[in-house]
Order: C-alpha cells, then sequence, then structure tokens
C-alpha cells in the first residue's frame, strides 16, 4: 500500500471518528433497551436497526458524495494515486468506518440476545436482519461512488429503509424461523443461512462492480 | 532537444456539446505558458487530461516524460495542479491540510510552507470554511507550492481574487520561475497576469489551438494601424490582415504580421498613416477569437 493510499485512508477514519463513536454509542444503548423486553423486534431493536441504518446513510453521503460535490475530491486527486487506488483507499476506509460500528453492534445484539428474554431461537433472524443492513450499505456506497445525482441518492435511501419492513416480514415467514425462533437454541438451518449468506455475498459484488465501475470512469472528476 | 515537461500531440475528447480537436502543444522546462481562452474553450478540460482526471479520446499525452493516464500516479508526485473550482475541508483548518499534504509528499518544504503562510496573512488554525475566497485560493496554492512540484498546473487561480490578492499570488508565481527547471501552465481569462508571467501563449477557442507562441514576438507582430484615407484611394493589403474598420476617412487595420513595409505601401497609395498601435493581449485576444470565428462561419 503506497504512502499516499494510507493517508487517505487514515485521513478518511479520521473525518468519520466521531460518526463511529456516536454510533457505537447509541447502538449500545439499543442494546441495552433490547434486553428490556423479550420480544424479538422491540424499541431496542427499532433503534438499533435505525442508529444503523443512519451510519449508512452518513457514511456514504458524509464521506463519498458531498466530498465529491463540493469539489474536495478535486485536491484529493492531486496526490500521487491512480484512479484505482484513490477508490479502493475510498471503499476501504468507508467499508472500517461502517463495517467496525456494525460488527460491533452486531455482536452487542447477540449479546443483548443471549442475556435477555428474547429466545435465543431469534439469533438467525437478527443476523440475517444486520446482514441486510450491510447488503444495504453495499448498495448505497456503490450508488454513491458512481453518481452525484439527488434524484439517484433519494431512491436508494428510500426504497432500503422501507425495504427492512418488508425483510422484517419476510424473515418471520422464513420456515425455519417460524419453526425455531420461539425455541430457547439458535438452529441454523439451510434456509435461513442461504439467505444470509446469500444477502451479504450480493452485498460484496454490487460494492465491487461499483467500485470497478468507479475506477474504470474515462472522466474520473 | 530538450524534453518536454508535457506534451499534447493530436489529442480529442469528444463530449455531447463540445469537443477538443486535434490539440498538439508542448512546454519545455523552466517556461510559463499561459493558456488563454473565452469560456467553453477547452481549457479546463484540456489541464484536467494532463492531470489524467479525464481521458483523451485519442491522442499521446506525456507528462515529465510519461504517459498520462497511465503514469498517473507516478506523475502526480512532481505536478501540482490548482483549480478555481477544488475545494478544501471547510471544516478542518490549514494546519490539518499542511498535515495532510505534507504526510503523503515528500518533497514538501516545512519552512517555505511557513514562509508562505506569513506572505499570504493566513492563518494555520483557521477553519478553510471561516476564511475569504482569497485567503481559500492562497491557502489552496500553499499546498501545492510547498511541495515544490516540478510542474505547476493552475487552471484560472486567480479568478475572483481582489488586485492585492491577484498581486500576491503571482508575485509568489513569478518567484517559483526563477527556478528554471520548474514550469507553470497557467489558464486564465485574464489577459493582464498572462501577459505578466507568462513567455509562452497558446490561445484556445472552441476546442482547438488557434495560435501557440512566444508572448513577446508574438506580441510584437500585432499592430493596429489607423489610416487616413482620402476618398477613391484603395488601402493596400497588410500582411496578416485579422480586420478592417472604416469610418468615413478614417480606416483601422489590425495586423498579426506587422512590418514597416506596409506604411511604405500606403504612402505610395497617398494614404497617410496616423498613427502605428501596440496592442494589448486583451485585444489580440479578442481579434484573434473573433477572426476565427468569422473564417469558420465562412
Amino acid at each position: 500500500m503506497s504512502t499516499a493510499v494510507r493517508h487517505l485512508i487514515v485521513k478518511d477514519l479520521s473525518l468519520m471518528r466521531w460518526w463511529m463513536v456516536g454510533t457505537i454509542g447509541g447502538g449500545l444503548v439499543a442494546a441495552w433497551l433490547m434486553t428490556l423486553s423479550a420480544q424479538p423486534i422491540s424499541a431496542g431493536g427499532v433503534l438499533m436497526l435505525c442508529t444503523l441504518i443512519i451510519l449508512n446513510i452518513f457514511m456514504v453521503m458524509g464521506g463519498v458524495v458531498t466530498e465529491r460535490k463540493e469539489h474536495v475530491t478535486l485536491f484529493l486527486f492531486t496526490f500521487p494515486v491512480s484512479r484505482r487506488q484513490y477508490v479502493a483507499a475510498k471503499v476501504v476506509a468507508n467499508a472500517i468506518a461502517f463495517g467496525l460500528p456494525w460488527l460491533v453492534l452486531s455482536l452487542a445484539v447477540v449479546a443483548a440476545i443471549r442475556l435477555s428474554a428474547i429466545p435465543d431461537g431469534y439469533l438467525p433472524l437478527w443476523t440475517s436482519l444486520l446482514g441486510f443492513v450491510f447488503f444495504y450499505y453495499c448498495v448505497l456506497l456503490a450508488v454513491g461512488l458512481n453518481t452525484e445525482a439527488n434524484g439517484w441518492h433519494a431512491t436508494t435511501i428510500t426504497i432500503g429503509n422501507i425495504s427492512v419492513n418488508f425483510f422484517i416480514m419476510l424473515l418471520f415467514g422464513v420456515p425455519s424461523v417460524q419453526r425455531f425462533g420461539s425455541g430457547p437454541t439458535a438452529v441454523w438451518a439451510p434456509d435461513i443461512l442461504i439467505l444470509t449468506v446469500g444477502e451479504m455475498a450480493l452485498g460484496v459484488i454490487v460494492l465491487v462492480v461499483g467500485a470497478v465501475t468507479r475506477a474504470r470512469r474515462a472522466d474520473f472528476i | 532537444m530538450t524534453e518536454p515537461v508535457f506534451s499534447l500531440s493530436g489529442v480529442a475528447k469528444r463530449y455531447r456539446y463540445f469537443q477538443l480537436t486535434d490539440l498538439s502543444l508542448r512546454l519545455d522546462p523552466g517556461q510559463v505558458m499561459g493558456l488563454v481562452g473565452p469560456n467553453g474553450a477547452g481549457k479546463s478540460t484540456t489541464l484536467r487530461i494532463l492531470m489524467g482526471m479525464v481521458q483523451q479520446d485519442r491522442g499521446d499525452v506525456r507528462v515529465l516524460g510519461q504517459s498520462m493516464p497511465a503514469a498517473e500516479a507516478a506523475v502526480k508526485r512532481d505536478v501540482g495542479y490548482v483549480s478555481d473550482d477544488m475545494r478544501l475541508y471547510g471544516s478542518q483548518t490549514l494546519a490539518w491540510h499542511m498535515r495532510l499534504v505534507s504526510g503523503v509528499h515528500d518533497t514538501w518544504d516545512a519552512a517555505y510552507a511557513e514562509q508562505l503562510v506569513g506572505r499570504f496573512l493566513l492563518h494555520r488554525d483557521q477553519p478553510i470554511r471561516l476564511m475569504s475566497h482569497g485567503e481559500r485560493v492562497k491557502a489552496t496554492l500553499l499546498l501545492v507550492l510547498a511541495r515544490r512540484p516540478r510542474l505547476l498546473v493552475l487552471d484560472e487561480p486567480t479568478t475572483g481574487l481582489d488586485p492585492v490578492a491577484r498581486h500576491e499570488v503571482l508575485t509568489e508565481l513569478m518567484a517559483v520561475v526563477r527556478d528554471e527547471t520548474r514550469s507553470i501552465l497557467f489558464s486564465s481569462h485574464n489577459t493582464q497576469d498572462v501577459e505578466r508571467i507568462c513567455d509562452r501563449i497558446a490561445f484556445l477557442d472552441r476546442g482547438r489551438v488557434i495560435e501557440d507562441s512566444d508572448t513577446a514576438a508574438y506580441l510584437d507582430r500585432w499592430r493596429r494601424v489607423h489610416l487616413d484615407v482620402p476618398p477613391g484611394a484603395t488601402v493596400p493589403r497588410a500582411d496578416g490582415l485579422i480586420d478592417t474598420v472604416q469610418d468615413g476617412r478614417l480606416v483601422a487595420v489590425t495586423t498579426s504580421a506587422y512590418a514597416p513595409a506596409f506604411e511604405a505601401s500606403c504612402a505610395h497609395a497617398g494614404i497617410a498613416v496616423r498613427d502605428v498601435q501596440r496592442m494589448t493581449l486583451e485585444e489580440i485576444f479578442v481579434a484573434t477569437v473573433m477572426h476565427h470565428r468569422q473564417e469558420r462561419a465562412a
């Protein structure tokens, strides 16, 4: 990794550090609230999802889109980096800035379920739900990398936010969740595993395609 | 033959409503080239192609001996770029930006950077969003100049600056080119700035280079000759005739290839030469662009 790429990553993380800290703080409060209910999706759970979705939107809009709209990219692209390196630095920094709080809060959700009256059988449901938030982040980042049109961002965010509701309904309809959700142990049946791994893999593919498309564009600025 | 700092050969770039056509330019070490042209002439696109930000459809672009955009990362170590629409992080201070750039560029000259902070009357700890436009431009230039790049590519850097700030910026640029290994490509609407610091001029109009010359020699070729033409006399054709404007007996002839022989021809035709004026770059710029547009329309 070149010095310039490393500095670009550190710079982005430095600019986003308070969002990361705030999200982890807010998410931990949400995890604590989750422990107060025996319901799989309670006020704490909704707050957890909102916290992660807000982080997602701020990371992409603040760290990628605004930078380009305000022509800061012109300044950054004078650094000795190629298009590919610039895009890679942007994706890595953004993925760390989102991924770290997401990972910490995912562990907090697991802990909240294990330590509360929420049946452990809902662990696969929550894992898949957190996987969907990751997928949503990948899609929004891919869109943010490739367009500065407000319409595309607003559309992606609106569809993403609404989809969370439909995805929760879908999860409650998954046979293994229906069968084992309220049980005392987590059952990782093939249906929920395929769904979870599939959504996360699809997210990674969308992000890679988005990053490659951006890096290959003839007119970078 | 010295290797040019940059060369563009047969470069073309097509957009929906605009195209750069067969663009060829070169700059030798130690030279300052002014890229002059009206809005939409293709100046910014040309500079962005040089910086690897925009990829040409065809043609060869070489900067510091390397092909662009293939070698963009290596080339940008020695090239500094500033444009009037470039912005820094508004929430961060100048000192933060200086730390960032000094970490990336090992050529960063901290002592020179401090000198520039003082000379430009900037405050290291002031957030960029609280700076005036002139201060932001000077801060951006500072971040580039303190890297001591071999080539400076400046896209309208003095746009919107008050006369004092413009003077400060131009003085610093003139100091840069006292080092004969460093070169500047400077685009501007402000022909006074170009006339002051550039030793080469390239005129661009509608995506084409319509002139690329040594500044002093170029300015020296142009004249506006005012004649008193009696009835029945015919004005002899001047070499490099650009424009003729008649108002009664008075005729103003603009030429891009003035020779004293023209005055002798006028005298021979019974025409009195009232005066022969040198032209400013701005007058030449307007005359050149209008002449080429008329030629293309014809």
